[in-house]
């Protein structure tokens, strides 16, 4: 008995001791994250030295003037408007490219490179940049806001349903080409059926991006309530400032549970 | 009239398809195709309407050349041809109508095809042809509602909204149990009569072969080692198809 558990113990194999290249690895990333450290001298010290002369500022942020919300309602209006009309225009596009980036949908092959280099491209800037660049082409407001929202919503809406597109049953295409359908009318009949509930629940997701990109698209110059906070900020109202970001801590809040609730009914 | 002469077929990879087949099939027969999986059968149907490009030879439908045709001419000649699949491949997520009109979208402009805006005489043509295989009364359901038997008589309908010459089924019954297998079948047989469209049927049943083939073609390693009637076809020659004695598994469960 002893000897047959000795032979099989002889057989087991030890546990391989951690890689060198791992051990490596590890080290070069310790290396890399205190040299960066160094270069830009960080350190948490002004948190400390600051928060005394900071405190009268966060004073004035724990005393939120509540009644402010209501006075920008416009504003508010105006963020829900421009993430809406943003959400639609740019998911609509989106979903037109996102058919155009997928080999099962686009059988043309340098059509199909050239729609991936220039969604690439298109996902390349962050939403800030764009706001930046149309504040520049079309001046401050909420038409900055809108147009990038748009192409940062294409962007997304684009990749994430191109390769839903990839995943689906190749079956009912193989069908629609049997019967010498078009491309757009087997995109249309042999596709988007298939992918229909994963694209509903993406332009939810874009939705909720673009109210949460509302702070980001308005200090930026994109209209909005953003653009209320960043004026207030420059009048070093604090207590009006702080009963914004409640307000947006909600409806962001708000807006994530509807999007859940419309998901997990209609998709 | 479908007609082959020397067609090959090798794929990509080295596997060859269909090597050399001569065949000549005149208007309205009902012609089933035999043989093992891998023998050639889903290849010589597929080639018939251009889904696998033919290596070499020549393959005509209704006397358009389908070997050499331009994408256009391509999309034309399968407009005539319908196909039936052994896994039914209809759009599961929408209405019975919409899959069956899928079959007459090659004379849908495109603009409305996108709206799925039908016109009533495109609707028209769905119920005809849902009520040539006795499903009328499932137009508005949504097809993943239906059983696999409902589902492959949509699948027949959309086929017959192309108003085709020729039906090509790809093991049309082998996801089916042996009863509706049998009424599957007899839809095809019916449809070949009533309308006269020339039908070939890939099968690996033998019982249902000699049944409903009024022509019997054999394929074994991508070659025709049996051309024949359905009376021809006897054990002896099954055997030769399949290059072994049959078993029972090559007939339909629960009938002989």
């Amino acid at each position: 008995m002893s000897a047959t558990a000795t032979d099989a113990s002889a057989l087991r194999p030890r546990k391989p001791g951690p890689s060198g290249v791992l051990i490596a690895g590890l080290a070069a990333v310790a290396a890399f994250t205190v040299w960066a450290a160094i270069q830009i001298e960080f350190t948490l010290a002004p948190l400390i030295t600051n928060f005394t002369n900071g405190w009268e500022i966060i004073q004035e942020f724990l005393t939120p003037n509540w009644s402010f919300i209501f006075r920008v309602w416009e504003a508010w209006v105006e963020t829900v408007a421009i993430a809406i009309v943003a959400t639609f225009v740019g998911v609509l596009v989106g979903l037109i490219f996102a058919t155009m980036a997928s080999r099962v949908t686009n059988r043309s092959n340098w059509f199909y490179r050239v729609v991936k280099v220039a969604l690439s491209m298109v996902r390349s800037l962050p939403d800030i940049a764009y706001v930046l660049i149309f504040v520049a082409l079309v001046g401050v407001g909420s038409l900055a806001g809108i147009l990038a929202l748009i192409m940062f919503n294409i962007g997304i809406a684009a990749k994430l349903t191109a390769e839903t597109i990839d995943a689906v049953d190749q079956g009912p295409l193989e069908a629609a080409d049997a019967s010498g359908s078009g491309t757009i009318s087997r995109t249309r009949w042999a596709v988007l059926p298939q992918i229909m509930p994963n694209y509903l629940s993406y332009c939810l997701y874009i939705f909720e991006l673009n109210i949460r990109a509302s702070v980001v698209i308005g200090v930026a110059g994109g209209g909005g309530i953003g653009s209320v906070i960043d004026v207030q900020f420059s009048r070093f109202e604090y207590a009006n400032v702080s009963a914004i970001v409640v307000a947006i801590f909600v409806v962001v809040m708000a807006i994530d549970q509807l999007s859940q609730y419309l998901r997990r009914r209609f998709v | 009239m479908i007609e082959l002469s020397n067609v090959t077929v090798r794929y990509p990879n080295g596997v060859v398809g269909l090597d050399d087949v001569s065949l000549s099939i005149p208007d309205g027969q009902f012609v089933v195709v035999v043989g093992l999986s891998g023998a050639g059968k889903s290849t010589l149907i597929r080639t018939i309407n251009g889904l696998v490009p033919a290596t070499s030879g020549t393959l005509s439908v209704d006397g358009s050349e389908v070997t050499g045709a331009s994408k256009k001419q391509l999309r034309a000649i399968r407009s005539r041809i319908g196909m039936i699949f052994q896994s039914f491949n209809l759009v599961k997520r929408t209405t019975v109508m919409n899959n069956v009109i899928m079959g007459a979208l090659h004379d849908v402009p495109w603009y409305r095809s996108v709206l799925g805006l039908w016109t009533a005489q495109e609707k028209e043509l769905g119920y005809t042809c849902l009520e040539r295989v006795g499903i009328v009364e499932k137009a508005w359901t949504r097809a993943s509602q239906l059983s696999g038997g409902q589902q492959q008589r949509v699948a027949i309908a959309r086929a017959l909204a192309q108003n085709p010459t020729v039906m090509l089924a790809d093991e049309p019954v082998a996801s089916l149990d042996p009863p509706t297998a049998q009424m599957v079948m007899k839809d095809l047989q019916r449809i070949n009569r009533e309308l006269g469209i020339t039908t070939v049927v890939n099968l690996h049943f033998l019982d249902l072969a000699r049944a409903y083939g009024e022509r019997v073609i054999g394929m074994r390693d991508g070659k025709v080692v049996f051309d024949g009637t359905g009376a021809d076809a006897d054990d002896a020659a099954f055997e030769r198809i399949y290059g072994r004695s049959l078993t029972a598994d090559d007939v339909l469960p629960g009938r002989s």
